[in-house]
This record gives structure tokens, sequence and C-alpha cells, in this order.
């Protein structure tokens, strides 16, 4: 499977994020971190879906093209 | 001069560096001095850290954007001295982190207002500010009377800032919870507060419930009194 | 077809975002200006209360609404006149985008939750500021690695702008939002700096804001889109160089006129005001050269309300940066410090100048990226700018008369020798013109709905179709 770097660079770099998101949220002393913790990994697992859904778009679409 | 401008356009790296450099030099300059030149700050007494009950009424006051409307620095002006009390010494917010100058008059400035209203007034005015003062703009505030303070992180606090460069001692950490209790009890002995923090304002209360608005109300009732202008030795203080 | 040359789903989720975060920005401060009119609209409440929610206004203003028009401009013109698509790839462009765009949301909702760290533009508690940081180096990476991919061997004097704005933002935001936080699981924490020092870096930290953020980068906007929309060249290109380094590096010294007569030292104020006054020679420089772009090219004024748009911002621009000047006098200051006339002196340039420019280059964008013939409606924008700039004039003009009435009231003495007016008879006398300047508010929110109708239908109405597909060529040099 030929993967992008940029595509796979950046995938790596949120699913990072996204764990970070997830330990601030499991320690948060206040609501602020609770909520930026929660939205960060969220935001990190709907930004990776994005990235594997165009990969396999682009699959798709080199192999009818 | 021009055929170099041109070869700097062809270098993206050297436009980059360049453009660093000349945008460094102003805040070097106007920055730097203000650590190194030691009269900046000046030497007058009196100033002390904030009680963890003052301190935590900073908090309070900062994060509901107080800044936004009222200022906290008196300018060097003959009308706005004869005003509001002596102008504002750079000393006197040494200890403010982040400092709440503010640059903006909605409302007045508070650089002096400890002391000069009762605590029952800021309870009423913080409440409904209209009740006390009609044609006043400020929102109700009444949520913090409701909101019982958070204490468990007093001591965190109290090392964060510390780190930061005030001189809280490891006395003055160990009882921080202890001393926020005090200040906010009147019937307590208060002895000891008043030796680490002098001029603290007790609060009224049971001395139980602690609530935000206690806080934020011990914090107003500090501002501006901790240097003595009226003594001699402060006559002539100079940057 | 798009030109699959460059990357335009990025500017074009960006345009789309600015268009959405100018409408709150400007609701925002319709709110704000009504709560200051009758503070019965404060309601009582923690999270709408004028303390929480005007840091909403200035960051939708500064962050959401030009943040996202700077980006996504930047972009477009990068790859245009350097003739490369954009470094890094689709994924870095998309996290750029979307991880902007959290960065907005998160600081909106942690300061209506209490979690302001109260520095003037820079109010995000520790954390968002960390995210925003990390977004602000991909999209340098992106940037300058356009730039050094670049086909074109030199680079439009537009790029200069647009790279010091991204370089000089992030250290200033760095330097300015240093905060030991109590515990890394906590919103909460507390400056490095305190007092004197950090009034001075957060001035320091906040006219660049405006010098850096709000204006090189917007100059860098000016520099392409007035070009391309008169189809004529700059006016001069060494006026072009020497306003660039003037403005650059003078700029970054104006920072203390925001603390004239306080404990800020003598020398510091002084070295402030001086400059700040020397600034107005390359603002008006940049000034000079975009209107004088239009040499030959007046007539399009009565033609293309975009352009119109653009040309009235230099005009206001030109006005804002004389203002500014003459406000950093030190005893012009006296009297305007900590009154409405600095509000109505912000507004005119973030109204005249800023939104203008940009509504200027999105009614050029908007066509050219969704491949229309023009705009669904010109009498539409048409309208949109007349509605606008008399918003922008009752606006200016009432905080004008209130700031100077508050600052003469403030130092009135009577005839006896003592202050004549109480602070509280200050803030009735103002109260009229707050009304008329929420007016102007509305009027200028006004504009910027029936701008979003026109956008839509642009994009959604067959009447605006292109007759047919261009070729999908490289664009020439300076495109």
């Amino acid at each position: 499977m030929d993967i992008e770097p940029s595509d796979l660079i950046v995938g790596l770099l949120m699913a990072g994020l996204g764990l970070i998101g997830l330990i601030l949220a499991s320690g948060a002393m206040d609501n602020e971190m609770y909520v930026f913790g929660f939205s960060l990994f969220g935001f990190a697992c709907v930004f990776e879906f994005g990235l594997l859904r165009r990969h396999f778009d682009r699959l798709e679409a080199n192999r009818h093209g | 001069m021009f055929i170099r401008h041109e070869f700097i356009e062809r270098n993206a790296f050297l436009l980059l560096v360049l453009t660093l450099v000349t945008i460094a030099i102003g805040g070097i300059v106007e920055v730097v001095p203000l650590f190194t030149i030691e009269t900046t700050v000046e030497h007058v007494k009196g100033v002390r850290p904030y009680s963890p009950l003052e301190q935590r009424g900073r908090d309070i006051y900062v994060r509901e954007g107080c800044y936004l409307c009222h200022s906290q620095q008196i300018r060097a002006l003959r009308d706005e001295v004869e005003r509001y009390g002596h102008f504002s010494l750079a000393a006197e917010s040494m200890y403010d982190h982040p400092f709440q100058w503010g640059s903006k008059r909605i409302g007045p400035d508070l650089a002096r207002v400890g002391g000069r209203y009762s605590n029952d007034w800021h309870y009423a005015h913080l409440k409904n500010a209209q009740s006390v003062v009609p044609e006043s703009l400020m929102p109700h505030y009444a949520f913090l009377a409701e909101t019982p303070l958070e204490t468990d992180d007093i001591a965190s606090r109290l090392r964060a800032l510390r780190l930061v460069g005030v001189p809280y001692t490891d006395d003055e950490i160990a009882n921080a919870a202890a001393d926020l209790a005090t200040q906010a009890n009147p019937n307590a002995d208060n002895a000891d507060l008043l030796k680490r923090y002098p001029k603290a304002v007790m609060m009224p209360g049971n001395g139980r419930e602690v609530t935000e608005m206690d806080a934020l109300v011990a914090y107003l009732q500090v501002l501006g009194t901790m240097v003595d202008f009226a003594d001699p030795a402060n006559e002539h203080i100079q940057q | 077809m798009a030109n699959p040359a460059y990357n335009e789903a990025v500017v074009k989720k960006f345009v789309i975002a600015s268009v959405f975060w100018a409408i709150v920005a400007f609701l925002v401060g319709v709110y704000l200006a009504a709560e200051l009119a009758w503070p019965q609209f404060n309601l009582g409440l923690s999270f709408l209360n004028f303390g929480r929610l005007r840091p909403v206004h200035t960051s939708a203003g500064i962050f959401a609404f030009g943040g996202s028009a700077l980006i996504g401009t930047s972009f477009y013109v990068v790859q245009r006149t350097c003739r490369a698509r954009l470094f890094g790839g689709e994924a870095l462009a998309n996290f750029v985008f979307w991880g902007y765009q959290f960065f907005i949301v998160m600081a909106a909702l942690s300061y209506v939750m209490g979690f302001s760290k109260s520095q003037e533009y820079a109010e995000p508690a520790w954390h968002i500021d960390v995210w925003l940081t990390i977004v602000w180096v991909a999209y340098a990476v992106i940037f300058v690695g356009t730039l050094m991919k670049r086909e074109e061997p030199h680079i439009y004097v537009a790029n200069w702008f647009y790279l010091a704005f991204i370089l000089t933002i992030a250290v200033l935001h760095v330097g300015n939002n240093l905060v030991i936080p109590i515990s890394v699981y906590s919103a909460n924490g507390y400056s490095v700096a305190s007092g004197v020092q950090n009034a001075m870096i957060q001035w320091w930290y906040g006219h660049n804001a405006v010098g850096f953020f709000l204006t090189a980068g917007f100059l860098g906007m000016m520099y392409y889109f007035i070009p391309k929309a008169a189809n004529r060249p700059i006016y001069s290109y060494r006026l072009s160089v020497v306003h660039f380094w003037s403005l650059i590096f003078l700029y970054i010294w104006a920072g203390p006129h925001h603390l004239h007569w306080t404990a800020l030292p003598d020398w510091t104020q002084t070295l402030g005001m001086a400059f700040s006054v020397m600034l107005w020679m390359p603002s008006w420089g940049g000034m000079i050269n975009g209107l004088m772009t239009l040499s030959g090219a007046w007539d399009k004024l009565r033609t293309d309300p975009g352009l119109r748009f653009s040309v009235t911002a230099v005009g206001f621009y030109g006005m804002s940066t004389f203002e500014g000047p003459v406000m950093s006098i030190r005893d012009v200051n006296a009297l305007a410090h900590y009154t409405d006339w600095v509000i109505g002196h912000v507004h005119s340039g973030t109204l005249g100048w800023v939104a203008f420019i940009s509504f200027g280059a999105l009614y050029y964008l908007v066509p050219v990226l969704w491949q229309r013939a023009g705009l669904y409606s010109t009498r539409l924008a048409s309208w949109h700018y007349w509605i606008a700039t008399l918003g922008i004039v009752f606006y200016i003009s009432s905080m004008w008369v209130a700031g100077i009435m508050q600052g003469l009231m403030w130092r009135a003495y009577d005839a006896f020798g003592f202050l004549q007016y109480s602070f509280a008879e200050s803030v009735v006398a103002v109260h009229p013109y707050y009304v008329i300047r929420l007016i102007g508010g509305l009027m200028f929110l006004s504009g910027g709905l029936i701008m979003v109708y026109n956008l839509i239908q642009t994009v959604r109405s067959p009447v605006t179709e292109q007759p047919f597909a261009p070729p999908a060529a490289l664009a020439v040099a300076g495109e």
C-alpha cells in the first residue's frame, strides 16, 4: 500500500496529540482541562478518520481512473 | 542597494533571517533593560505577596476579565492623583502575575480602592452594582457569592507563584490553607496571619464556607494600601 | 475544472471559515455594544457578561475572521506567485485548517467558562497557546517550504509581508505567553513576568499583534488583490522595498505608547512615542503604493465593488495610521488613554482597514475559486459597501465624541478648584453615543449578512456558471 509521506507524518502526529488529550482529561483538575482533553481526543479521532477516508478514496479513484 | 535587494528576493532563507533580525531589535532594546536596570522597580517598603485569600480573589478578578472595564494604574497626572490617590509605583504591581493595569475605564480605576468602601458596600455592589450606583454599567456578579471557593490547590498555586518569583516562604506555603480560612473568619485568631501578611483585611463569614466573593473582596480591600505614602521615607521615590 | 497544479481546496475552506467567523465576530460585538448601552443585557449570567464575552469578540474578529482570511489568502497567493503547489501535502494543509478552527473554538469556550488569563489579545490559557504554537509551526513549514520550492526565481512582495507576519507572530506569541501552570492537568497558571516588565512585554506583543497580524499580513493581501482586481502593476517597486523594511523595523518599538504616564520608565515611553510617530511614514508609503496602483484604472471603482472595498480599506488604513501616531504623543495620550477614543481608533482600523480589505479579497476570490463568471449580484455588493461604510462612520464618530468627552470630564475642574465631575457622571454622559455606536455596529453586521447571501448565491446559482472551462494550464509569472 502506497502511503503519502505527508499523510503518514501528520497521521502519527495527530495520534500522539490525541493521546495527550486523553491523558490531560484523565487527570484534569478543572472543567476546562476536561473539555479540552476530550475535545482534542475527539478531534484527533475525526481527523484520523478523514486521513484514512482520503487515502482509500484516492486508491479507489486510481483503480477506476 | 537595489541590486542587492533582488539578491534577497531570490533567497528565501536570507529573507527569513534578515526579517527575524530586523524585528528582534526593538523588543530587545525596550524589554531587556527593564530587567537589568535595578531602579525600574522602586525600592519602597510595604509591598508584600498577596495572602492566600487575596491571591484567590485576584485569580477570580483575572478570570472574569475585570481589567477590561477597570484600570489599576493611576497615572502621574494632576487630576488623576486628585481623584484616585498617589500615582501608581512599579513596585506596587511587582507581584502581580499577570499585571492588571488595564487599558480602558468603563468603570473607575481601582488601584487604591482598598479601604475606600466597607466590605458590605463591596458585597452589595458586586451582587447588583446598580443598587449602590444607579448609573453603573457593571454586570451582576451574584453568582460569586453562591460559588464555594476551591481551596484544594492553594498550596500548588503559591508554589507556582514562588517559581515565577513571588517570595512566599516555606512557612507561608505550609500555612496557606489555614491562613485562607482564618482570613474568612472574623472570630478566628488572626495574629499569625497578620504577621505574615500585614494589612490583610478580614472577611465576614462563618469560617466554614468561603465563597468566591469573599476572596474577591479580600483582594479589592488590599489594593493600593501596602505602601504608606504618609511615611516621609516614601516622599521622593525615583525610578 | 479546478486548477490541479494548486491546492485550492484548503483556500476554499479558509474562505468559508473567514466569512462564518466574520458574522460571529460582528454579532458578539453588537451584543457587547448592547450590554454597554443597557447593562440589563448581561442577564446576570456568568457566561454572557461583558468581562467574559469581550475576549470572544476580539478573538473572533482578529484570530478567527482575520486569521482565517490571512492564512487562506496567503496559501492562495504564495502558490500562484511562486508557481508551486503548497509544500507538505494535503494532510498538513488540512491539519493547519482544522487545527486552527479547533484553536478558535477551544479559546472562545474557555473564555465563557471563566478561564481567560486576561492579557489583551493573549487571553487563551497556556494549553491552548501550546496548541496554537503547534498549528502555527505547521503553517510556517507550509509557507516557507512553498517559497523554497518555488519555480518563480523572485519572491513577490506580498510574500515578504506574509512571511514577516508569520515569523513575527510566532516570536510575539511565545514571548508574551510564558506561563507556569499550577499543574500540567490544570488550565490555570501564572505569567512568568509581573508588573512593569509584564506590562512592557504585553504591549510589545499587543501593539505588534496589530502591526503584524492586522497590518503586515493584510498588506500582503493588499499587494496581491489590488493589482489583480485593477489589472495594474503595483505603483512602485522601490517604494515596496522601503515600505517593507522600514515598517517591520519601526513597528516593533511602538508598544510603550499604550503605557504613557504609567509606571513604565520615562525612557521607554519616549522611545515608544518617537518610533510611533516615525511609523507614520512607512505606513503612508504603503498607502500611497496601494492607492497609486489604481492609476489609469480609477474607473473600475464604479463597476467593481470588491475593488471599491479594497481601495477604501487603504484609505481607512491611511486614516488610522495617522490617528495612531497622533494618539501616541504623550500629551495627546494624557487625554485619550482609557477613553472610548481608543475604541474608535481600533474600530476605524479593524472595520475600515482589516475587514474591508478582507471583503475585497473575498469578493475577488469566491468567483475565482468556485469557477463562476462573477458575483451573483454586484448591486448587493454595492449595498454592502455603502451600509458598512455608513456604519463605520457612525461607529467612529460616536466614539470620538464619547472619548474626548470622557477625557475632558475626568480632568475638568470647577471654579473652586475641585474636580467638577464624578466618574459616574461621565458614564451617563456617553450613553447616547453608546447607542449610536450600537447602530453603527448593526449596520456593519447587516452589510456582512448581505455579503454572506451574495457569496452563497454566487457559489450555488446557475446564473453565475462559467460559460466554458478555461484550459488547465499553469498560471504565468506573477499570476
